[in-house]
């Protein structure tokens, strides 16, 4: 099963960049990304609602990583969403425990290979689904 | 025939040396070199072919007096003024912004006191962007990443206690929606202070790239709209603000997004030409306002091609004045920069290396001819700069002014054969792209269809491929992998009162300012968006009545419309 990931600006934060680079590249590992630029938490859930998505992937270098981010799983757990939720950027080393208490499954900074993000992915997507 | 002698006598080197040259050098490669060049052909970052060794044969075409000739003369290849920085050093200018306008305000104090030569501030997202710290899409955003300005009072307390009158002050206000309030209220607020427009000296970036191609956003302004308002601005300030540089020519976040250096200085060149025909077209002359356009260039690690990069920008800059504009002013025909060191080739894993690679960037810029310069803090992968970490890039900067000895000589790299062949070479590929985009219908019409994002998307993927497999090396990550495990590095956090300081600040404003002239002077920017005319006096009224910059962008977004983002 191709497995399908909603990719989202967080807010207002303009480097698109490193989530379009990041879409293409997941594309090439064989996984359908619906790019929705920018948008804020209501927004991305109800689209990973809409496309039924698996990942929900957020990218921010702009500093509201701690604001925005949480609020994602939040509105993703009262809309019943079990979505995985991971982001990358430029994030301070402290704040990724933060994160990942708030229920992000995984943050990914600058030089990470692709190829870990896709196999990171695989390897959650498969376990929540056996 | 004697002509033909006189041409000859113009190249920089005669004609049976340059033969015989050509013929030892084959000889060379024969007997010495033995095809023992390197595996491979060799390519500069924006793919030009490297040779092995270069000698005069390579520019034996160069008429020197023509082609390079002498600093502040045609073709300014050499620099733009005579002495260069015998007679006025780059200036040192950090950016700085963060929080509201008061914690901005110290932190200038700081980077004064410690050296800085003129002032730099970068503007939150939800200013960059056009919304007020109270608005919901500003959640999360206010006072991070940059200053949050709603009104003219913030001008106000940004240079509270700066001598604006003699520091000069750059304003990043990326977008040209943003530049038209943000410069409004800072000439408002000179006024009001008793400084007359002529004194006040500086630059605003103003770039219509800035919002419809490099950064995305969930409201952003058509194009023709967003140049139109760009193009406002230069008009306003070239009859008003004569020191002031009204635009920016923004390559450097064209370069981060993901360009090479040829179309870094081909997009913002196709801009200027762009700006010119439009302001032409209101009735300017080209010398009204040419000498006040300003340009900003990224420099990446390839040392040669970006200093190449400096040197062949001012000499396509200067033929598209001198042949299309027939510009007759000598200062139109100026190219000046400002350089930031390349935050995207600063790595996070070993970050102290970034002190090294900036250094050499900042030393490219300056070997380059640079006006100013901004060298880039080595904790960028982690966070806005601490007040440490900026120290170090003064210091940098410092140090190639006064121990290196490099700024005691104009543009000490002429001559070098490698060096001015490349330099025409980069000129001749940036030429080749400004046409390329103006096949494409000009600027705008390019960013329209979305065929510059595509050019941007496609070099940002396949750069990534190179780093993943390891063609593009990067120190400490794909050469020569990190052995550290984390790096601890004390980051910038942001103040978290600064979004509630700013509110409270508009709720007192709101309901002190008067209303119905804030209504009606929105109400007259509103029937003027649809007029062909300058709207900048508009806003300024606006602005002096505290109308917040959220609700003039607004008037911008309800009457422009908004454009979809061509990305996928």
């Amino acid at each position: 099963m191709q497995i399908k990931v909603v990719m989202a600006k967080l807010g207002l934060d303009i480097h698109w960049r490193g989530a379009l680079v990041v879409s293409r590249m997941l594309r090439d590992e064989g996984m359908e990304v619906v790019y929705l630029g920018n948008q804020f938490p209501e927004q991305i859930v109800d689209a990973a609602i809409q496309e039924g998505a698996d990942v929900i992937g957020l990218s921010t270098l702009g500093g509201n990583h701690l604001t925005l981010g949480p609020k994602v799983v939040q509105i993703a757990k009262e809309k019943g969403v079990d979505a995985l939720v991971i982001m990358g950027g430029v994030i301070p080393e402290d704040d990724i425990p933060l994160l990942k208490e708030a229920g992000i499954s995984e943050v990914f900074g600058p030089e990470t290979r692709i190829e870990s993000i896709a196999s990171f992915i695989r390897s959650e997507v498969n376990q929540s689904i056996a | 025939m004697a002509n033909n002698t006189t041409n000859q006598e113009k190249k920089l080197f005669d004609h049976e040396v340059v033969q015989e040259i050509e013929a030892q050098k084959k000889r060379w490669q024969e007997n010495t070199l033995k095809g023992k060049d390197g595996e491979g052909q060799y390519y500069s970052d924006s793919g030009i072919p490297i040779n092995l060794l270069y000698t005069p044969d390579d520019i034996k075409d160069v008429d020197y007096l023509k082609d390079i000739g002498f600093s502040g003369e045609a073709p300014y290849v050499r620099g733009v003024y005579p002495n260069m920085y015998r007679g006025r050093l780059f200036t040192v200018r950090q950016i700085a912004g963060f929080g509201t306008p008061e914690d901005t305000n110290e932190r200038f104090k700081f980077l004064l006191k410690n050296g800085a030569t003129g002032t730099s501030v970068v503007l939150d997202l939800p200013t960059i962007r056009g919304y007020d710290s109270d608005d919901p899409e500003a959640e999360g955003h206010v006072g991070a990443a940059g200053v949050a300005i709603d009104s003219i009072e913030d001008i106000e307390a940004l240079y509270d206690g700066i001598p604006i009158e003699e520091v000069s002050s750059n304003i990043v206000t990326h977008l040209p929606s943003t530049t038209v309030v943000v410069m409004a209220m800072f000439a408002a607020h000179a006024e009001k202070k008793g400084i007359p427009l002529e004194k006040l000296s500086g630059t605003n970036q103003n770039d219509f790239l800035m919002e419809t191609a490099i950064g995305s956003s969930l409201e952003v302004l058509p194009p023709k709209a967003s140049f139109r308002l760009q193009c406002d601005a230069i008009e306003y300030a070239s009859k008003n603000m004569p020191r002031w540089n009204p635009v920016s020519y923004n390559g450097y976040n064209l370069r981060e997004a993901g360009t090479t250096a040829v179309q870094e200085v081909a997009c913002a060149i196709a801009n200027a030409i762009g700006t010119s025909e439009e302001l032409i077209r209101r009735g300017n002359k080209i010398d009204d306002f040419a000498k006040r356009l300003s340009f900003f260039w990224n420099l990446f690690n390839d040392f040669f091609e970006e200093i190449a990069k400096c040197r062949a920008s001012r000499l396509v800059w200067h033929e598209v004045m001198k042949d299309r504009f027939n510009a007759q002013h000598p200062k139109s025909h100026l190219m000046r920069f400002h350089v930031q060191t390349a935050g995207i080739t600063l790595t996070k894993v070993e970050p102290l290396n970034n002190i090294a690679r900036s250094a050499i960037q900042g030393l490219a810029a300056v070997l380059g001819g640079a006006q100013s310069l901004h060298v880039d803090s080595y904790d960028e992968a982690y966070s806005a700069p601490t007040e440490e970490s900026a120290l170090i890039s003064i210091r940098t900067q410092q140090i190639i002014q006064a121990e290196t000895n490099v700024v005691n000589t104009v543009d000490p790299l002429a001559g070098s054969y490698f060096v001015e062949k490349l330099t025409q070479d980069m000129a001749q590929r940036i030429r080749d792209y400004i046409a390329e985009i103006e096949s494409k219908g000009g600027l705008v019409a390019a960013v329209e269809s979305g065929w510059l994002h595509r050019e941007i998307s496609d070099f940002a993927y396949q750069m990534q491929k190179d780093i993943e497999d390891g063609k593009h090396k990067i120190v400490g990550l794909n050469y020569f992998p990190t052995e550290q495990s984390q790096t601890k590095v004390e980051v910038f956090r942001y103040p978290e009162t600064a979004e509630s300081r700013q509110k409270e600040k508009l709720e007192k404003l709101r309901k002190k300012r008067d209303k119905e002239k804030v209504e009606r002077a929105l109400a007259v920017l509103r029937q003027k968006c649809h007029e062909d005319v300058n709207l900048m006096p508009y806003i300024k009224e606006a602005v002096l009545e505290y109308a917040t910059l959220g609700e003039i962008e607004e008037v911008f977004r309800e009457e422009f419309g908004l454009w979809q983002f061509p990305l996928a």
